[in-house]
């Protein structure tokens, strides 16, 4: 056991942190993930971001280099992660491309796929979403049914998607649409790419409750998708979404990674609020920060002990899920202390002073701990895949269309 | 960063298993809340085996190992309540560090200590004492060691050896040791943690033994999900209280800037997630959560006292968002 870094990574450290502190002032900041403020629109500005990271060869650095990636290890990943976190850099505006549609494409994608998409996507030159929730479908996933029917070697495609973050921004999606209606609902499902600027796709942003518009809902019309653009077998979707899914889970909170504000910015807010509490109130504050603080160490070295395993080239399995769940939690509990050290500011969605962080983020975490599973969908996976315990009832297999055609 | 243990440090491990498994256990644990007397396994036999004086520099008969894996039997003993608890031997060892012919005392045997808390004269309740022949103690800024008298109050757990202490004729181990002492204090915290963290993961395996074969209503009751969920959280908490009593353990010997803070963490969550494992345990199990022949209230015993031992959560909380706050400044 060690969390030093060989000399190989430290020297590595140094070129990144100093890199980051050279570029500054061409990369834009934060104090946390998916952290805006209200009202600011600045996707341009985050893809210059994430350009410059990905020209430096820190964006995709475990990805393979004929597709842009660096042949990297996760742990030179890591070590990036950390810097970046450190110098406030704010996370890539690609995520959804990061996390969860590069990995689906590198994992089931054609060659030509691959090299068309991959780079691009790490450099934010496409922003990439993914198109999987419906009005009738988001927990029950597999009861999706948006049709994607065969003509010749393409698909016309005919549904509607919802809660598509990014969509409005986004060049490609990963699309899972129903292809046989006649098999089991998990059967009947086909992966795509789809092209989001093809005539018959209609986006449209809804605001969110923390104010934002960052999902869309979005209309699908007839659009013809090439048979080409497929991911994975026809009718094999479901194998496919769960790569998707189970990077997602990684990806958001699963390495131990913070998804709100992060604790050190929540200290340093604590170090200048705290001591102004009346003295009748400190010790509480005192003890629901410790609180806080020891809830995120835990999350952060749970994550090092599952990146460890992957290094040692265990793949992320549904333990992954934990991950999420805490980081959530942490997410919430950061936000709530942050807000009521506000004192009697913490009934504004901005501070006298102008600290709106915490109340963003406390109006933006129950988003997060719906987003790529619900909480209850997570313990479900924990306790029925890892833990062994019996499922809530059998669940049903009837084809999709059949069940809701019934009514 | 590689945080996870090697092969030996498993084979270790394992080889403690086995032997708590065969020297302790909740039959004795059981036994002792009718009929007061020492712990199983017992110093001696943690003394014979060397599990005890693992800490001890090999210069004072000791093993000389790192407090990780003091840890990792900790974890095991934890698991099978067995006492007295490798918490007061490793803060022993931190607490005499320098004192190799009093460490030797320790490591063969020859004095049982354990550690008050309080005034030497009238001391807190402290674990551990009623197995002991000699006390350690802060007077004022010095550690003191000598014999005393013990009172015992009726135990909410047994194996924990609480009792307060009346010390007299001391002599003096070491002077100015005030800041020894609150570092023997958190690695004591750590140990402690790591027998927490043994027997809630025993108390989880026990949940969801029961909820996977007992039925109501046609069928198992951790297919309810209410029951199932509320298993998923410990364990879950579990998993993330091995991170902060490994990394705590390993930055004892290897990071002492971070080691209070790691420490106290693991000391505070381990107090909320045992307690609440076994609360669950409790619950889940119906009515016969609720006998004296179930094992489960014997970790629920465990977990009620070691929450208070050695600081509260309250403490210990509150030391980290100080400590984190100080780190600012
Ligand atoms: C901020 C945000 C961003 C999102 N981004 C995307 C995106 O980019 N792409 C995309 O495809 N989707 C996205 N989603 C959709 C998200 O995946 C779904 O909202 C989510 O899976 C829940 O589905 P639902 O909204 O249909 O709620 P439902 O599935 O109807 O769930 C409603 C409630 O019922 C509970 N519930 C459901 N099933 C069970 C069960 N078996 N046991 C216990 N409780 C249950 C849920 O936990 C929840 O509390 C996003 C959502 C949010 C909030």
């Amino acid at each position: 056991m060690d969390f030093e870094d060989t000399p190989e990574q430290e020297r590595f450290r140094t070129e990144v942190r100093t890199f980051l502190a050279e570029h500054e002032t061409e990369l834009d900041h934060g104090d946390g993930a998916y952290l805006e403020e209200p009202g600011i629109d600045r996707i341009n500005s985050l893809r210059k971001t994430q350009a410059v990271l990905f020209d430096a060869g820190l964006i995709g650095l475990t990805w393979p280099r004929e597709y842009g990636g660096g042949d990297g290890t996760n742990a030179q990943q890591a070590v990036v992660n950390e810097e970046l976190h450190r110098a406030r850099v704010a996370g890539p505006v690609g995520h959804v491309g990061l996390g969860m549609c590069g990995p689906t494409i590198l994992a089931h994608g054609s060659e030509d796929q691959k090299q068309r998409y991959i780079r691009r996507l790490l450099r934010a030159d496409d922003i990439w979403c993914q198109l999987f929730s419906e009005p009738g479908s988001g927990s029950d996933l597999a009861a999706l049914r948006t049709k994607a029917v065969r003509e010749g070697d393409r698909w016309r495609i005919q549904g509607q998607k919802v809660w598509t973050t990014l969509a409005q921004h986004s060049r490609y999606g990963i699309l899972l649409a129903r292809t046989n209606p006649e098999a089991r609902k998990h059967r009947g499902l086909t992966m795509f790419v789809i092209d989001m600027a093809a005539p018959g796709v209609t986006v449209r942003p809804l605001r969110q409750m923390n104010g934002h518009e960052s999902f869309n809902e979005i209309f699908l019309d007839d659009v013809m998708i090439d048979d080409a653009e497929r991911l994975g077998d026809i009718d094999d979707g479901w194998r496919v979404a769960l790569t998707t899914l189970m990077n997602e889970r990684m990806a958001v909170g699963g390495g131990g990674g913070e998804i709100g504000i992060r604790s050190d910015a929540l200290i340093a807010h604590a170090a200048v609020r705290l001591p102004q509490l009346p003295a009748e109130r400190r010790p509480l504050a005192y003890e629901a920060l410790g609180r806080v603080l020891v809830e995120s160490l835990a999350a952060r070295y749970t994550g090092y002990r599952l990146q460890t395993g992957i290094e040692k080239g265990a793949s992320p399995g549904p333990e992954a899920s934990a991950g999420k769940l805490t980081a959530v939690r942490v997410a919430h509990a950061t936000a709530d202390l942050g807000l009521r050290l506000l004192g009697e500011d913490a009934v504004f969605s901005r501070s006298r002073d102008g600290d709106w962080r915490w109340a963003t983020s406390q109006a933006s975490v129950p988003g997060i701990a719906i987003a790529g599973g619900t909480d209850e969908v997570l313990r479900n996976v924990l306790g029925e895949r890892v833990l062994g315990l019996p499922p809530d009832k059998p669940r049903s297999q009837e084809p999709a269309t059949a069940k809701t055609n019934d009514r | 960063m590689n945080f996870d243990i090697d092969d030996e440090q498993r084979n270790f491990a394992q080889h403690a298993r086995k032997f708590f498994s065969e020297h302790a256990g909740t039959a004795a644990a059981r036994a002792l809340l009718d009929e007061p007397g020492e712990p199983s396994p017992g110093r001696e036999l943690l003394t014979e085996l060397g599990f005890s004086s693992l800490t001890i520099p090999e210069e004072a008969g000791g093993v000389g190992s790192e407090l990780l894996n003091m840890a990792l039997v900790a974890e095991q003993a934890g698991r099978q309540l067995a006492g007295p608890s490798l918490a007061t031997a490793a803060r022993v060892a931190v607490l005499l560090e320098g004192r190799n012919d009093l460490l030797e005392d320790v490591a063969t045997g020859r004095i049982a200590v354990a550690v008050v808390d309080g005034s030497p004269e009238a001391s807190a309740p402290s674990m551990d004492v009623t197995s002991a022949s000699h006390f350690l103690a802060l007077d004022g800024d010095d550690l003191i060691l000598g014999p005393g008298t013990v009172s015992v109050g009726e135990p909410i757990d047994a194996t924990r050896g609480v009792g307060t202490v009346g010390m007299h004729l001391a002599e003096t181990a070491r002077v100015g040791s005030a800041a020894q002492w609150e570092k023997a204090k958190l690695v004591a915290c750590t140990i402690l943690a790591a027998e927490g963290l043994g027997a809630a993961e025993r108390v989880v395996e026990l949940a969801i033994e029961h909820a996977k074969s007992r039925e109501t209503f046609g069928r198992p009751i951790g297919s309810y999900q209410s029951v199932k969920h509320r298993i998923v959280d410990d364990w879950v908490a579990i998993n993330q209280l091995r991170s902060l009593v490994w990394w705590a353990a390993w930055a004892a010997d290897h990071d002492p800037g971070k080691f209070p803070i790691a420490a106290s963490a693991a000391k505070a969550y381990c107090a909320a997630t045992f307690e609440t494992a076994c609360e669950t345990l409790v619950h889940v199990l119906g009515g016969i959560g609720f006998t004296w022949e179930h094992d489960a209230h014997l970790y629920w015993r465990r977990a009620k006292v070691d929450r208070l031992l050695l600081g509260d959560e309250t403490e210990h909380l509150t030391l980290v968002a100080r400590r984190s706050l100080s780190n600012v400044a």
